[in-house]
């Protein structure tokens, strides 16, 4: 009995020398990825930061000094200024309903035809899929051209819709809204076909209800990209009272110039609405991006 | 209607006999579901597609209504021996060549580095991501003023280390791209960065653990258990990075104008000043259907690509 | 997958928030509203304005947009400043097209040509400007012909600003170039400017004369046309459709420029806020460039006059020169009422010539440019009589302040004057260039 005891202590004792090796290199490797981190993570924040720091300057000071953090005085002064001006607001309404209406009808019009794609047998409905699949090899961009003047010839020019309505059939929302739906056992579909319930009415009250997490995905990510959207509101918002944020922020100088504390000030009020919707949304936004990106 | 209690085991036939029977109904609610979602896809995604390679084909203008006057493909011959096409094609190409290995690489790292922590992962999530959020506009600000000469932040911390006349970033040729791409990745990594943390959380913690059993270092475990297993997660997000990185034009136009002297106007630009300053409407959707060739080539590449490889158990 | 509590009752915060910051922004803002989601108009009595006026001329057109206010409390004035350039005229066209134009615009004129070819422009008719003494009789000739297209108005001018020479009076001084009142002798030919600049370069030790080449297509562009039109030579013809570019002619003028450089009268490589400086720290003793930096180098307190470009090649005078002027956007909804304050507007501007001639600008307002007052004002006033003998960029569809026909030409001139290129090897590039955009078929 002793001889097998024996060996096995010693095999345990080096074992644990072993183990502390380990343990102490991956110690050492987890120092140096947090070192690591910690050194890009403060690159990261400068900017921001800096915009910031910049932003409640008084003029003079940045006159003086343009590159020290800080100087003794800070004030609200420029972002006073943007608030008179009044244009920013306006902006900020532009985008809100802009991308508000654009999530709104993405996710309702997305997530029916994906419903009836994934649980309806209606005929014809993968020649469908196929041709909504076949979207996603399209880009937006290039098809600028063609858009502006189909929206032009209709009218559109320089409201909401011609921005809202380019937005609501995304290939990729049917696709996340598809595979999500096919991930909800038939069986619920069935058994309430059974009892008689409409489509529509399964739609509504059984797989909606259950799919949150893809319409918080297609929402946000829609909300997203409607408000962050450049090139199309540079086409056709063209009106500053009708502008969106990022086109009124990069195009209407308003005789700043070369006013620096009034230019960060507008940055920073444009950077600021989405970042706090990801503060508060930073769970949904990130499962959506993980979902997505793995399927 | 009464609802029959069916036994389990008569359940599959149940349902075979149903799915013969073909359902009524199915086809009016199937079709109306999809409709509204198909009268837009149609309107605002095809029917423009089509409508843009007519176009391409006629000598349209922006200022006048209808496809003016046949062209044939006089507007792609001269797209195609356009110097300054070409010029832009391979800007947009240089900027996806400087712009994705940094982007998919740096995001790598930071991804496995933050994936080793335990605590404090949202604080690096958020610290990266925050910038993916803000708008092109702000971004674009932001960093032209952290690359004004003289008195930009950049500036003053190289004079600090005794550069002392560095280049003007943005209004120098050969600086510019490189500069637009640095702003790029700064913007954008948290994107990556992100898909990278989820393709980590996949992996099963007991295959490092085992590793660590058998005395694997953690650089050991990296190369043999992480990368391999991230290789699905690696080509998506490159395949998704190029994609994005050929669409480039709202920093370039922003932070350069495509300048200096159309030094950095990368291909979309040029579709913007060709289309819509010089009105020529039909011969910029000529270049925009060859910019879509690009895409979708890369786009089919990845898709065999993807189809090819095993999928993972 | 989470529970669906906490974000449930988030997401209904941030809607309870969003609706009750949706309220107030919209008690504000309902005109926006209603504009954006059924396409109506602004409100009455705005006056909405744009312009690509940065730096010191937007300080001044600001002010003079101040008096108008003032004057006028009814009228709400909404003046917008767009990014200068290529840039500009696209955002006009492309909101003209949105049928949500400015009322009023300031644009080149040779592009104003192009916008009214394309239809955007309001045709403007005598009759309905006379009451406001927007008449050809008040406004400098040559510019109030070119506000002209195929026969009908379409733009108000505001001024004219040449191509004009700056010099150095304290180096032009110690190189005997002024004469006994302080004014700078005459350099009208050749080889009097040439030696002017050789002088000048062995007072500074550096250059004779500096204008800005690199990453600026437009100030070479706008010294070698002076140069050219005085040799008579066009580019253009048949709104652009041919090219007449003078071989002879021009070989002449980029041979001079190449010879300039080739002694070291002009630097080689210069950017555009690189010859600022070199002129306004003395490296160079002459500067050529738009009369618009009269401000800068006011600012830096450099010892500066300025006058007339010279009238190099003899002939008939001419210089390169564009103009500030007004335009309307056509738009469906203007009303008889809305035109007449437009006019009223453009009057109160061209009032106050004063305030925009300080910019260094030859105001087009004539009952201004030929007062004493405006004599008064020096140097701006210096080279006034230019404005009748200017030339703007032949007509076409792709030329004007900016544009393409400018970036080809002056990228040619440009690599002359940086030793880049033979005379001979640039012609035949603008020629090539130039060519392939006459045979493309005209957009407008």
């Amino acid at each position: 009995m002793s001889t097998i005891a024996a060996p096995r202590r010693r095999d345990q004792s080096a074992v644990r020398a072993r183990a502390r090796t380990t343990d102490r290199r991956a110690r050492y490797f987890n120092w140096f990825c947090a070192s690591v981190l910690v050194v890009f993570a403060a690159i990261w924040v400068i900017p921001l930061l800096w915009a910031l720091d910049t932003s409640l300057k008084p003029d003079a000071i940045i006159a003086a000094h343009p590159t020290s953090w800080w100087s003794g005085t800070w004030t609200l002064h420029a972002y006073q200024t943007l608030f008179d001006l009044g244009n920013i607001q306006t902006w900020y309404l532009n985008s809100f309903v802009i991308a508000l209406l654009s999530a709104v009808f993405a996710v309702a019009a997305c997530s029916m035809a994906a419903f009836a794609i994934a649980r309806t047998q209606f005929t014809g409905r993968r020649w469908v899929y196929g041709l909504i699949a076949a979207g996603l090899l399209i880009p937006p961009q290039v098809l600028i051209v063609p858009q502006f003047q189909e929206f032009n010839a209709a009218g559109l020019l320089n409201t909401y819709w011609v921005q809202v309505l380019p937005a609501v059939a995304v290939p990729i929302a049917v696709v996340i809204f598809v595979s999500f739906f096919s991930g909800i056992p038939a069986e619920l579909a069935e058994a309430a076909r059974v009892d008689g319930a409409s489509w529509w009415k399964i739609y509504r009250t059984i797989y909606m209800p259950l799919s949150k997490p893809a319409i918080s995905a297609v929402f946000i990510f829609t909300f997203v990209w409607k408000w962050n959207d450049f090139l199309w509101p540079l086409l056709t918002l063209t009106n500053p009272r009708i502008m969106t944020l990022p086109v009124g922020l990069s195009q209407v100088s308003s005789a700043f110039g070369i006013m620096y504390a009034e230019l960060m000030a507008s940055a920073v009020l444009g950077a600021l609405p989405l970042i706090v919707v990801f503060l508060l949304f930073q769970r949904q936004i990130v499962e959506g991006i993980a979902t997505t990106g793995i399927k | 209607m009464s609802v029959q209690a069916v036994p389990v085991g008569t359940a599959a036939p149940a349902r075979a006999a149903a799915g013969l029977r073909k359902p009524r109904g199915d086809g009016r609610a199937g079709w109306g579901l999809t409709a509204p979602f198909l009268i837009f896809y149609v309107l605002f995604l095809i029917g423009p597609t089509v409508y843009g390679i007519v176009m391409s084909f006629f000598n349209s203008s922006l200022q006048h209504s209808g496809l003016g006057g046949f062209a044939g493909p006089d507007n792609y011959t001269q797209a195609l021996t356009s110097s300054d096409f070409w010029q832009s094609m391979w800007h947009t190409v240089l900027f996806t060549l400087m712009t994705t290995p940094p982007l998919v690489a740096i995001a790598l790292m930071l991804a496995v580095f933050t994936d080793r922590l335990a605590r404090g992962r949202w604080f690096f999530r958020l610290v990266f991501f925050a910038p993916y959020v803000v708008p092109s506009a702000a971004m674009a600000l932001i960093w032209t003023w952290l690359y004004t000469p003289q008195i930009g932040l950049w500036d003053s911390w190289l004079s600090a280390v005794g550069i002392s006349d560095p280049p003007n970033w943005l209004a120098d040729p050969s600086w510019a791209m490189a500069s637009v791409a640095l702003a790029t990745v700064w913007w954008t990594l948290g994107f990556n960065f992100v898909l990278y943390l989820a393709g980590l959380q996949e992996i099963p913690r007991n295959l490092y653990e085992a590793a660590a059993v058998d005395g694997a270092s953690r650089w050991h475990q990296l190369r043999r258990i992480t990368i391999p297993l991230l290789n699905r997660t690696t080509a998506l997000v490159l395949v998704l990075q190029i994609i994005a990185s050929l669409k480039i034009f709202d920093q370039i136009f922003l932070m350069t104008a495509g300048g200096p002297n159309y030094a950095t106007r990368p291909l979309l630009e040029y579709v913007y000043d060709i289309g819509f300053t010089d009105f020529r409407t039909g011969y910029a959707a000529a270049a925009s259907m060859l910019y879509f060739l690009v895409i979708l080539a890369v786009s089919l590449v990845w898709f065999f690509v993807s189809r090819r490889q095993p999928k993972e158990a | 997958m989470g529970t669906n509590g906490p974000s449930l009752s988030r997401r209904s915060l941030l809607r309870g928030a969003g609706l009750v910051g949706l309220g107030g922004l919209l008690s504000g803002c309902g005109t926006a509203l209603a504009s954006g989601v059924a396409g109506t108009g602004p409100p009455k009595n705005t006056l909405s304005y744009w312009n690509l006026l940065g730096g010191g001329d937007g300080v001044r057109m600001t002010a003079m947009e101040q008096v108008y206010q003032k004057q006028h409390p009814g009228v709400a004035l909404s003046a917008v400043v767009l990014a200068w350039g290529n840039p500009y005229y696209t955002k006009v066209s492309l909101a003209t097209l949105g049928q949500r134009p400015p009322d009023v615009a300031i644009s080149h004129l040779t592009r104003a040509s192009i916008l009214a070819q394309a239809g955007l422009l309001e045709p403007l008719n005598e009759a309905e400007l006379a009451p406001y003494g927007l008449t050809g009789a008040n406004i400098t000739p040559a510019a109030w012909n070119m506000a002209h297209t195929n026969g009908t108005l379409y733009a108000i001018p505001l001024d004219t600003h040449p191509l004009v020479m700056y010099y150095n009076t304290d180096i032009c001084k110690k190189a005997g170039l002024l004469g006994p009142d302080g004014s700078l002798k005459n350099l009208d030919n050749p080889a009097a400017l040439t030696d002017a600049l050789t002088a000048a370069k062995k007072v500074t030790g550096a250059y004779g004369g500096v204008f800005s080449i690199n990453n600026d297509t437009a100030t070479p562009w706008r010294f070698f046309s002076s140069l050219y039109y005085q040799l008579g030579g066009s580019v253009l013809a048949d709104d652009g459709r041919k090219i007449v570019l003078d071989e002879a002619k021009a070989d002449k003028v980029l041979s001079f420029i190449q010879n300039l450089s080739k002694q070291g009268l002009i630097p080689t490589s210069v950017d555009y806020p690189g010859a600022i400086t070199a002129f306004a720290t003395g490296k160079a003793g002459f500067y050529f460039e738009g009369d618009w930096e009269i401000t800068t180098f006011e600012t830096t307190k450099s010892p500066f006059s300025m006058t007339a470009f010279p009238n190099v090649f003899g002939g008939g005078y001419a210089v390169q020169a564009d103009s500030h002027s007004f335009v309307l956007p056509k738009d469906p909804r203007r009303t008889d009422a809305m035109r007449q304050q437009i006019f009223v507007f453009i009057r109160s501007l061209l009032g106050q010539s004063g305030t925009w001639a300080q910019g260094g600008h030859i105001p087009a307002w004539l009952p201004f440019q030929k007062s004493a007052a405006y004599d008064k004002l020096k140097p701006a006033s210096n080279y006034k009589g230019v404005a009748d003998h200017v030339r703007y960029d032949d007509r076409a569809w792709y030329s004007g302040s900016g544009s393409d026909f400018e970036n080809i030409m002056g990228f040619a001139i440009g690599a002359v004057a940086a030793g880049q290129m033979a005379p001979a090897a640039a012609i035949a590039d603008m020629k090539s260039k130039l060519t392939q955009y006459a045979n493309t078929p005209s957009p407008v």
